[in-house]
């Protein structure tokens, strides 16, 4: 799979509250493949692609484009600069690494000295954007401004790949794969793509942004742990397994008719596909799944090694899988 | 009615009983102390919720301004034999400001006053000093002599508040219970007089909403945001501040004294951006004192109201409170002034919409 539609999604940073230039990089790339694009209140960008045919069911595909990072608090007289975690941090994993700001100012996150590693916390941790002293600081970083850890892709053996932001890159690479494929062979009922905002931090954006649609189907595009490492929980999943025809996840059980047909279809189409229940995390399916009067919801992983760590990997199979997939069974069923 | 200004406001609120759920004495107050106001429509929801409309010139958009009537107290959920009340709390309360208070139970048949009580010091173990008693091992004590005796008083399910007398002290300070978030209401109410009285014509209609259940997770902000619909909602607070003796600089989260907090993002909400920029540039021009809450932490209606319908682009604003859930909160009386200020200013500059 060329990798350059997923590389120019994760070197566009969003953090969670903070989606403006990833929403704008998103629009520039599906915007050719559907009628409509708007940004709602909270910022969900929404592209539309109107159905050419005469029932005109609303399908909604979901993927957040919002990433995991921080927000300045405070700056320090010896011009370090303190922060808040936006979303899950694992602090293992982004230790000593390098940051940049969303206005571009680049830094390096790095835990107090005299912190044991296994109980490093936001509190005890500094971001160092090499400032002389506050001054310094004050003149190209502001109290709320983001930093997130600097994004990354690596090629690594046959099909797979390690960087991130993958958690959920993959998800917004897949939707605009998926539009690009629908548009080209079309499709009768209209297709919603919201790439929705502030997931990380609960799942928050898809709930206002399916109230606005009332989605007859609700299908979403996020990572999923996998179960394939030493000393990892057990899971059925693995890396390129497949797509990962979600079953349920700690805050969704999805529409099981939904969950049947797509694995039928994926049969059909010798599609490789595998189950996923995920026992700890949840995703915008729920989200949307109690939005409004509540709809069909279901969801489509991509299984990702490391997640919540600068090293995220997935086997871009996996992600061509899990566009196929979708393509085929919205052009047979909905 | 007399109408009641600034702290003599404030005081009256915050003396008046209302535990979650249990908010229709506040709604009551606060109905009253708005009755000389034309202009204005007063509705009250099935969830106990006061809402207040001031409806503009262009309906260009709906402006929510809320705040939460209830405050945290304790609901009674058992009576021993010997006449000693077992209670259950209504919102997060330490248990260490539990002990040895007093309370005001709402029974039936009247308020009656009593003494959370536990075991005294003499009697206790040397490990049982070490540890905190938890809420589920103290009692309230109404002076009953038995059982039966204190059925005559209350019944399960009965509610109850701390018992706290409301001073002023040192350079400008509030004490008080319930300051979270009678102070929220107070801005309100004179906001919305303010813009009575001096006839002001704004773009849009704006909706004050006087909420119930926040303490116990923000139950009727929720519903008052879907019945109103609003594109924007300023939520106004109380924040717990960290400005005292031992915490470092970068971990306090606002100082008192200092202005409204204008929070960035919290458990439950990230705020719109462009919101916060309106709000500290609306204090600049007016020259009203305003801070950033620097600390992430905490939650409050906002939380829900953001998430409601299409999604409403959201700002909080609170007062920094120190001692928060206590009997004694302490605010600033400037602070409370500049927030009045600073919404009344933004809600006058015609940019929320």
């Amino acid at each position: 799979m060329n990798t350059e539609l997923l590389k120019k999604l994760m070197t566009t940073q969003g953090v969670s509250g903070g989606e403006s230039a990833i929403s704008a990089r998103i629009r520039d790339m599906i915007s050719p493949y559907v009628d409509t694009c708007y940004n709602d209140d909270l910022g969900n960008l929404i592209a539309v692609k109107n159905g050419n045919g005469g029932r005109h069911k609303k399908i909604m595909l979901c993927a957040h484009m919002d990433e995991i990072g921080f927000i300045v608090t405070y700056i320090e007289d010896s011009g370090l600069v303190r922060f808040a975690t936006i979303g899950g941090i694992n602090f293992t994993a982004y230790s000593y690494t390098a940051v940049q700001s969303s206005k571009g100012v680049k830094g390096v996150l790095v835990p107090e000295g005299d912190v044991p590693a296994g109980s490093i916390t936001f509190d005890k941790c500094y971001i160092d954007i090499g400032a002389k002293d506050k001054k310094d600081a004050e003149r190209r970083v502001s109290v709320g401004d983001y930093f997130a850890v600097e994004p990354s892709l690596t090629r690594l053996m046959g099909s797979r790949i390690a960087g991130r932001p993958m958690d959920d890159r993959a998800g917004c690479a897949a939707l605009i794969m998926i539009a690009e494929k629908l548009a080209e062979r079309g499709c009768s009922d209209d297709v919603y793509y919201v790439f929705s905002v502030q997931e990380e931090v609960g799942c928050r954006g898809a709930k206002p942004a399916s109230f606005a649609i009332a989605p007859d189907l609700a299908i979403v595009y996020d990572v999923t742990r996998t179960g394939d490492t030493p000393g990892c929980k057990p899971m059925a999943v693995k890396l390129g397994g497949g797509a990962a025809i979600k079953i349920k996840d700690s805050s969704v059980i999805c529409h099981a008719q939904t969950v049947g047909e797509l694995i039928e279809t994926a049969k059909a189409n010798k599609i490789k596909y595998q189950c996923e229940v995920l026992t700890a995390g949840g995703t915008d399916t729920s989200s949307i799944q109690m939005s409004g009067v509540g709809c069909r919801a279901a969801a489509i992983s991509i299984p990702t090694r490391y997640i919540h760590t600068g090293v995220e990997m997935i086997d871009t199979a996996d992600l061509e899988a899990t566009v196929a997939l979708t393509v085929a069974y919205i052009g047979e069923n909905k | 009615m007399k109408r009641l200004e600034g702290v003599e406001l404030l005081k009256y609120l915050c003396q008046i009983q209302g535990p979650t759920g249990s908010e229709e004495r506040v709604a009551a107050a606060i109905r009253e102390q708005l009755s000389d106001l034309d202009r204005i429509e007063i509705t009250g929801d099935k969830g106990g919720n006061l809402i207040v409309a001031y409806t503009g010139e262009h309906h260009a958009a709906r402006v929510m301004v809320s705040a939460h009537m209830d405050e945290v107290g304790m609901m009674i959920n058992d009576i021993t034999d010997d006449g000693y009340i077992k209670f259950a709390c209504l919102g997060g309360i330490d248990p260490r400001v539990l002990c040895g208070r007093g309370v005001t139970l709402m029974g039936e048949a009247g308020d009656i006053p009593g003494v959370i009580a536990s075991k005294a010091i003499h009697h206790q173990t040397a490990d049982e000093r070490r540890t905190a008693t938890t809420a589920d091992k103290m009692y309230i004590n109404i002076g009953a002599e038995n059982k039966e005796e204190a059925q005559k008083h209350v019944a399960i399910g009965d509610s109850a508040t701390f018992r706290a007398e409301f001073y002023e002290f040192g350079n400008g300070l509030l004490c008080g219970k319930a300051i979270d978030d009678r102070l929220g209401c107070a801005v309100m109410i004179e906001v919305l007089r303010r813009l009575v009285d001096g006839g002001v014509k704004l773009p849009y209609d704006v909706y004050f909403c006087f909420t119930t259940r926040e303490e116990i997770g923000l139950s009727g902000a929720q519903t008052a945001a879907q019945s109103i619909g609003p594109n924007v909602a300023i939520v106004l607070e109380s924040t717990a501040v960290a400005d005292i003796a031992g915490v470092k600089d970068n971990s306090r989260v606002a100082k008192l004294g200092e202005g409204g907090a204008v929070s960035l993002a919290d458990r439950s909400t990230i705020y719109d951006k462009a919101l916060i920029d309106y709000a500290f540039d609306t204090a600049k021009k007016n020259d009203i004192k305003a801070q950033i809450k620097k600390y992430i932490s905490g939650g409050n209606d906002a939380g829900h109201i953001h998430k409601s319908g299409r999604g409403v682009r959201s700002l909080a604003i609170s007062a920094p409170t120190r001692y928060l859930h206590s009997a004694s909160c302490v605010a600033s009386a400037a602070d409370f002034e500049s927030i009045k200020q600073l919404v009344y200013a933004m809600l006058c500059g015609g940019k929320l919409a």
